[in-house]
């Protein structure tokens, strides 16, 4: 029982983080149509922001806010210098800048911050000794932390899209963009605070995941996140923001089970079941678990 | 003074002029159609009037020049255009569509009231006010996109097309209901449409379209007369 908790609470907290991440790249693709490449890498940029902050003691809280707001401002500016010249040649075009700029950001993050690994502050008490006993089980507080942080940031999300009317003009944006602007919507204006907040909720997941692993803070640390992110992503549906979140949990716990319990699979194997889901998913629920196929009368 | 004054309209896709210098207006509470085979630029005239695409020439409304590319301020200048093919949001509710269509309006309790108007004037749409636009009928998507469209409270309601598509008792309804909005509200209509007989009984000025310009203009009854309106766009 205990080894079981043990297991859940970290497959929680990874679920939390794939969640928060596939939230991003549902919201991007609700405004664009695209999977964003590099959000992965724009998170990693502003954790590396952060921990550079760190390094200068300033206090973490404050940390997470600035990656937060410089996480805002890389999206929409992406959206609006990048993206938006090159949507309206090609979906393709898209993507191939978007991996672009994966690669630019993770040089970049090479150049100012170094190559090596380095170790990231956490926001919460993270020492051994912080934990409470749940059943033997040790649950940290960093845990929690991250817990009720993504908790937030996704109820937020949701209180946006559902309770405001920015969120009501998110969301017919995203589901017909001429149709908006003849309502007089800003839809440039609407699709860069899209892009904007997915970079943020990106930068707040990078911060809360990394100390969660000592020596984690690396240029390879996000692109599997990304990888589990997309899978959730489309396991709960790309149109969906409530699916990914459900779906990056169950992705998480399940990642943590299926290598603690599977000896096959064990620390090495554990992408793998990334990519099988996503296969598995495609193949069989092409729009996800909670996605809406498109089902219209005319 | 003229509530709409176009003059020399130019405008089209890529390389592709498809107007050539349009030049068209409408008075204050008129309706007018615009007539004209497929390719003519009728969807076009109005795409670049509402500001989905961009043109050169000037577009007035009530002696202002309106900027190019600009969508959101024409809906400011009392604009509205209900689409071809509706322009349903069919992932939000039938109240949300509604609710969208007011955007660049503030007063929530003129809000409420519009809706609850549109609401007896269209019943279908009550009945379904939360259910998901895109499982409507045709029909009820075209009385819901006039509906959005009139949330914005236009002093000119531009109209592509609102017949295709639909049963003719369905369209008949929906003519009834512009000319029951005309007469009400006062507003001014700006109407494409392929259906000749319905667009020339609501109207009453028309402008031919042929090729990217206006081959010939006049009153309704006029025209409704004239040999070659009759031969092209009546088929008797």
């Amino acid at each position: 029982m205990q080894f079981f908790l043990d297991r859940l609470f970290d497959g929680i907290s990874n679920g939390a983080i794939y969640a928060a991440l596939a939230l991003a790249l549902v919201m991007v693709y609700r405004a664009t149509g695209t999977i964003n490449f590099a959000q992965g890498e724009m998170a990693l940029f502003t954790t590396y922001l952060a921990w550079g902050l760190t390094t200068k003691h300033v206090p973490v809280v404050l940390c997470l806010l600035v990656a937060a707001v410089a996480g805002f401002a890389l999206g929409a500016v992406s959206e609006r210098v990048l993206v938006r010249p090159i949507e309206k040649r090609s979906l393709l075009a898209t993507l191939i800048v978007l991996l672009g700029l994966f690669s630019v950001l993770n040089a970049a993050d090479g150049l100012i911050w170094g190559k090596g690994n380095q170790s990231m502050p956490s926001l919460f008490p993270n020492t051994l000794q912080s934990y409470v006993s749940v059943l033997g089980a040790r649950l940290y507080w960093a845990n929690i932390g991250v817990w009720l942080l993504v908790a937030a940031v996704v109820g937020l999300m949701f209180a946006l899209f559902n309770g405001t009317r920015l969120g009501l003009q998110m969301r017919a944006t995203a589901n017909n963009r001429e149709s908006a602007a003849l309502a007089g919507i800003g839809v440039g204006r609407i699709l860069m605070l899209g892009w904007g907040i997915s970079a943020a909720i990106g930068a707040i997941a990078g911060v809360l995941f990394t100390p969660l692993t000592p020596d984690s803070l690396g240029l390879g640390e996000m692109f599997p996140l990304l990888i589990y992110a997309s899978a959730a992503a489309l396991f709960g549906g790309l149109d969906s923001p409530g699916g990914a979140v459900l779906a990056g949990l169950l992705l998480g716990i399940a990642e943590v089970m299926l290598s603690a319990y599977v000896p096959a699979i064990g620390g090495q194997l554990q992408e793998a079941i990334a990519f099988v889901a996503i296969v598995a998913v495609l193949l069989l629920r092409p729009q996800g678990l909670f996605g809406t196929r498109e089902v219209e009368r005319v | 003074m003229s509530l709409l004054e176009v003059t020399g309209l130019q405008a089209g896709y890529g390389q592709a002029e498809v107007l050539h210098g349009i030049s068209l207006n409408v008075d204050p509470g008129e309706v007018v159609v615009i007539l004209g085979a497929n390719g003519a630029g009728k969807t076009t005239t109005l795409r670049a009037i509402s500001g989905l695409i961009g043109r050169r020439g000037t577009v007035a409304i009530a002696g202002a020049a309106l900027p190019p590319g600009d969508p959101a301020a024409v809906v400011t200048a009392g604009l509205s255009l209900v689409p071809q093919g509706r322009g349903t949001f069919t992932k939000l509710t039938v109240h949300e569509n509604l609710l969208v269509g007011a955007t660049r309006r503030r007063d929530k309790a003129g809000i409420a009231q519009d809706i609850d108007r549109w609401y007896d004037v269209f019943p279908a749409l009550r009945s379904r006010t939360g259910q998901a636009a895109g499982s409507l009928s045709g029909g009820e998507q075209q009385m819901l996109a006039v509906a959005r469209a009139l949330m914005s409270r236009p002093t000119l309601l531009l109209c592509d097309e609102p017949s295709l598509g639909l049963a003719p008792l369905v369209v008949r309804s929906v003519f009834d209901v512009l000319r029951q909005i005309n007469s009400d509200d006062g507003t001014a209509m700006l109407i494409v449409e392929q259906n000749a007989e319905l667009a020339l009984d609501l109207a009453s000025r028309v402008y031919l379209l042929e090729v990217g310009e206006v081959v010939s203009s006049g009153a309704a009854q006029d025209l409704r007369h004239s040999d070659a309106v009759r031969r092209a766009y009546l088929g008797y």
